[in-house]
């Protein structure tokens, strides 16, 4: 029972405050919240953390179409935690981490299934919060899953580092304070993309479109069109959306006006890219038109392997980057994995520890005062050179990089795609009053 | 299909309180036949169960949990998703188990009326008429859907119902989120709080019990609503015609009956019960999605509590509802010393687990306890003695 009380003293504060009809508890809780632990500030959500361990919460997808991206994330939160405690990779390079726990405590971890499913991730998010007493949770790997958990967290007042979700939402009108995304979005793919593209393929072209018709998609599909339009002068023949989850099609590309499209694009991400696109390749429209993927992940590009060669994308992160950060990441992995990291790795690992260096700066785990270490973060130590953790929409602002298919008879296990160019910041980024970030409203810190 | 849950339900219905007995006060479910036909029994025991359970599922499963270093406990929010995903499947098996229905696509109206709820909330944010909204989309939406769906029986009503409900997905997902927000998920829920906001729903107003949520107050009395309302409907005549049908459809057809507005009252009650888990849903997720809500997996879920639970008895799905979100949920993150990590496996657990039930207990988890309580209470009878006592329950009414 006397786990009941501890959890009721660091849990109940923010949970009874403003109840007037419970008034009275709200007292109570107060007075044994402040009692124990390094009580320089009041309980708030899981603080003050209670013994000698910190608890990270890892949801990741175990189950369901991004299970193989899923599996990737935990490896590199595992590598997180264990060079948290033990030292290795970055942790012996950034300075404000030891190699000996967050704040003197060990980082334990405990996992589980988003399987893919907003409400299953909310509810294996709860569970982790309630139970386990974790501090951060971290995971995800698509957007509808990623608001659900962060608006969970704003709520629960537990920090969520956001690992892959493209869409605009996350830090568009859905944005929280309580939630960072150092991943690009939708409206980044499209700036970095579209000077490439014409760089490639000239100017004054016209372009067909189909799309995922759920939000990413029809985000994604949204930007390639202002960015080829204002860019490069090119013209949309038309874009035409497809359920998600489709698996055959014949029909949509067979629309597709050979004639007078010169490029096409297909958004469509996962499962959905390795069906269109080979499908796309086999109806021989790569003869009549230049073909683009704007988001390339492994598992599309595995499965996609003989249609991929000379096709364009944008990728958060690539292995092959010669700079230290990326190449002392990768070793450390193949160390443990025998093979190379995927990008949802890298977001895994960095994700972690930026947490625990934002924890370590702000010298408390005190969710406030750890996001105002995490807000207007500046850092080149990830493998992508200088980014910023923006203040405004919680949006790092960073390079993007821009790929090309390889092809098949030059791929190897591990390398599928090049890296074309890495798009500057500076030409990727908007202000924060200007496209997806007009629609951010953070939300309050639960301190003031 | 329709044999063999019919034959179960008309042994069932005065066993109503047996589950509630049992998980209050332990093995005491002695046959009390002459209590079990009560309405107030059937609550009251309910009612009981219902105050020990979030500190059984929370305080001793974590525990034991503790004791044996397996996370196995459960956590705050559990007991109230059980209940809610509970009073969904208590109609469902009005539908399945008595009237003898598969629906395919009751996640339209749990679903629809968690949106309504959802977006009804903007404008008046009180939970209490949430649920009457809600289960009032969910109640007009079920009778065009139940209207057309009827005119066919087995596979083809299966499949009638589930085309409507993936319709309305798929509008959910695409053409339409400029209402539901699509894919991000509906999230802009305002639940202030019980009779004019003076009750938060997640104050703890017990100290030392956390788990005891006036969010979990409210489940537990909208569930006891549905149980009575559920036990009187099974007892009264109008029952007595529905598990009728649910045996011999043209026998009731020749008695002179309209078999097909008894099935449509029948559909049109079960979407009432799914209706208020819906909004009860959205209230205490305060979030719900497309795939959440709408999803032809989410109307899967419920034929699979409902058969695991058992389909002959009024509170036995609840049992199964409890068991699915269990493993789905607190199994799931469970890691074993050798196995390592359950994680993805929880499909495969719960597969596993519905395989054995549906087996070696055909009458689902409920049934498995009525027979162990006969056994222990050497109550002999027999599943032969079941069916008479049911018909008199039903007459008496």
């Amino acid at each position: 029972m006397a786990e009941d009380t501890s959890v009721l003293s660091r849990r109940d504060v923010l949970k009874t405050s403003g109840a007037a009809g419970a008034a009275g508890l709200a007292g109570l809780a107060g007075c044994t919240g402040g009692g124990g632990g390094d009580s320089e500030y009041s309980s708030l959500g899981n603080y003050p953390v209670e013994g000698d361990e910190v608890v990270f919460g890892f949801n990741v997808p175990q189950s369901g179409s991004y299970s193989q991206e899923g599996a990737d994330e935990l490896r590199g939160y595992n590598l997180a935690v264990d060079h948290l405690n033990n030292g290795g990779g970055w942790v012996d390079d950034w300075s404000d981490l030891s190699g000996d726990g967050v704040l003197g405590k060990t980082v334990a971890s405990v996992d589980g299934d988003t399987a893919t499913d907003p409400d299953q991730a909310r509810q294996s998010a709860q569970r982790m919060i309630n139970r386990d007493d974790a501090i951060m949770i971290s995971g995800g790997s698509s957007t509808s899953v990623a608001i659900a958990v962060q608006e969970l967290c704003q709520e629960e007042r537990v920090q969520f580092q956001c690992c892959i979700t493209h869409g605009n939402g996350t830090t568009a009108s859905e944005c929280v304070r309580y939630s960072t995304r150092e991943m690009f979005n939708a409206y980044m793919t499209g700036a970095a993309l579209a000077p490439v593209l014409e760089e490639e393929y000239g100017s004054d072209l016209n372009f067909y479109q189909l799309y995922a018709d759920y939000s990413w998609g029809q985000s994604q599909q949204r930007s390639m069109n202002q960015f080829l339009t204002e860019g490069p002068g090119w013209t949309q023949v038309e874009s035409v959306g497809t359920p998600l989850g489709t698996s055959d099609y014949s029909s949509y590309l067979s629309d597709v006006p050979r004639d007078e499209a010169d490029v096409l694009i297909l958004n469509h991400y996962g499962l959905d890219a390795a069906n269109s696109l080979p499908q796309a390749i086999e109806a021989g429209l790569d003869q009549d038109m230049e073909i683009v993927v704007p988001l390339y992940n492994r598992l599309m590009a595995e499965a996609a392997s003989d249609s991929i060669g000379d096709i364009f994308g944008t990728a958060d992160w690539s292995w092959q980057l010669e700079n230290g950060p990326t190449q002392t990441f990768v070793e450390a992995y193949r160390e443990e994995h025998d093979r190379a990291p995927s990008y949802a790795a890298r977001i895994a690992y960095t994700q972690t520890l930026q947490y625990a260096a934002a924890a370590e700066r702000a010298e408390t785990f005190y969710p406030p005062e750890v996001i105002r270490q995490l807000e207007g973060h500046e850092f080149d130590n990830a493998g992508l050179d200088a980014e910023t953790m923006r203040e405004c929409d919680h949006q790092a602002q960073r390079d993007v990089l821009v790929m090309r298919g390889l092809p098949p008879e030059e791929q190897t296990e591990d390398r599928l795609l090049e890296v074309l160019n890495q798009t500057s910041r500076d030409d990727a980024g908007y202000a924060c009053d200007a496209g997806p970030a007009a629609d951010c409203q953070l939300g309050d810190y639960g301190d003031e | 299909m329709t044999g063999d849950p019919a034959d179960d339900a008309a042994g069932a219905v005065p066993d109503g309180g047996t589950v509630a007995g049992e998980t209050a006060g332990g093995s005491g479910g002695s046959a009390l036949a002459g209590l079990r036909e009560r309405d107030d029994f059937v609550v009251i025991g309910m009612a009981a169960a219902l105050v020990a359970f979030p500190f059984l599922l929370i305080d001793v499963l974590g525990g034991v949990g503790d004791a044996v270093g397996l996370s196995v406990g459960g956590y705050s929010g559990l007991p109230s998703l059980v209940l809610i995903y509970g009073i969904v499947v208590i109609g469902f098996n009005l539908l399945l188990g008595y009237t003898g229905l598969l629906s395919f696509g009751h996640a339209a109206f749990f679903g629809s009326a968690a949106y309504a709820a959802g977006l009804f909330s903007q404008v008046v944010p009180s939970p209490i008429l949430m649920v009457v909204v809600g289960t009032l989309v969910a109640t007009l939406l079920a009778w065009p859907i139940g209207f057309v769906s009827i005119r066919r029986s087995g596979v083809y009503f299966a499949v009638l119902t589930l085309t409507f409900g993936q319709a309305l997905y798929f509008w959910a997902l695409g053409p339409g989120s400029w209402l539901t927000d699509g894919d991000d998920g509906f999230s802009g829920i305002e639940a202030d709080g019980l009779f004019l906001g003076a009750l938060p729903l997640d104050a703890e107003p017990i100290p030392m019990l956390d788990s005891y949520t006036v969010m979990y107050a409210f489940t537990a009395v909208v569930m006891l609503v549905g149980v009575w309302a559920a036990n009187r409907i099974v007892n009264s005549p109008y029952g007595l015609i529905l598990e009728a049908l649910g045996e011999n459809e043209e026998r009731v057809e020749f008695v002179g009956l309209n078999v097909f507005r008894y099935k449509l009252m029948a559909f049109m009650i079960s979407a009432v019960f799914a209706g208020v888990g819906g909004a009860m849903f959205v209230i205490h997720e305060q979030y719900i999605h497309p795939t959440t809500g709408l999803y032809w997996i989410q109307s899967g879920d419920f034929v699979i509590m409902t058969v695991l639970g058992g389909t002959g008895s009024l509170v036995g799905p609840v049992l199964g509802a409890l068991v699915f979100e269990y493993v789905a949920n607190v199994v799931s993150g469970v890691s074993l010393p050798v196995v390592g990590s359950i994680g993805s496996l929880w499909r495969f657990v719960l597969g596993a687990v519905f395989v054995f039930i549906v087996w070696v207990f055909p009458r689902g988890i409920y049934g498995a306890f009525a027979d162990l309580a006969r056994y222990a209470t050497g109550g002999g009878g027999g599943s032969g003695g079941e069916e008479p006592a049911a018909a008199d329950g039903g007459e008496r009414e």
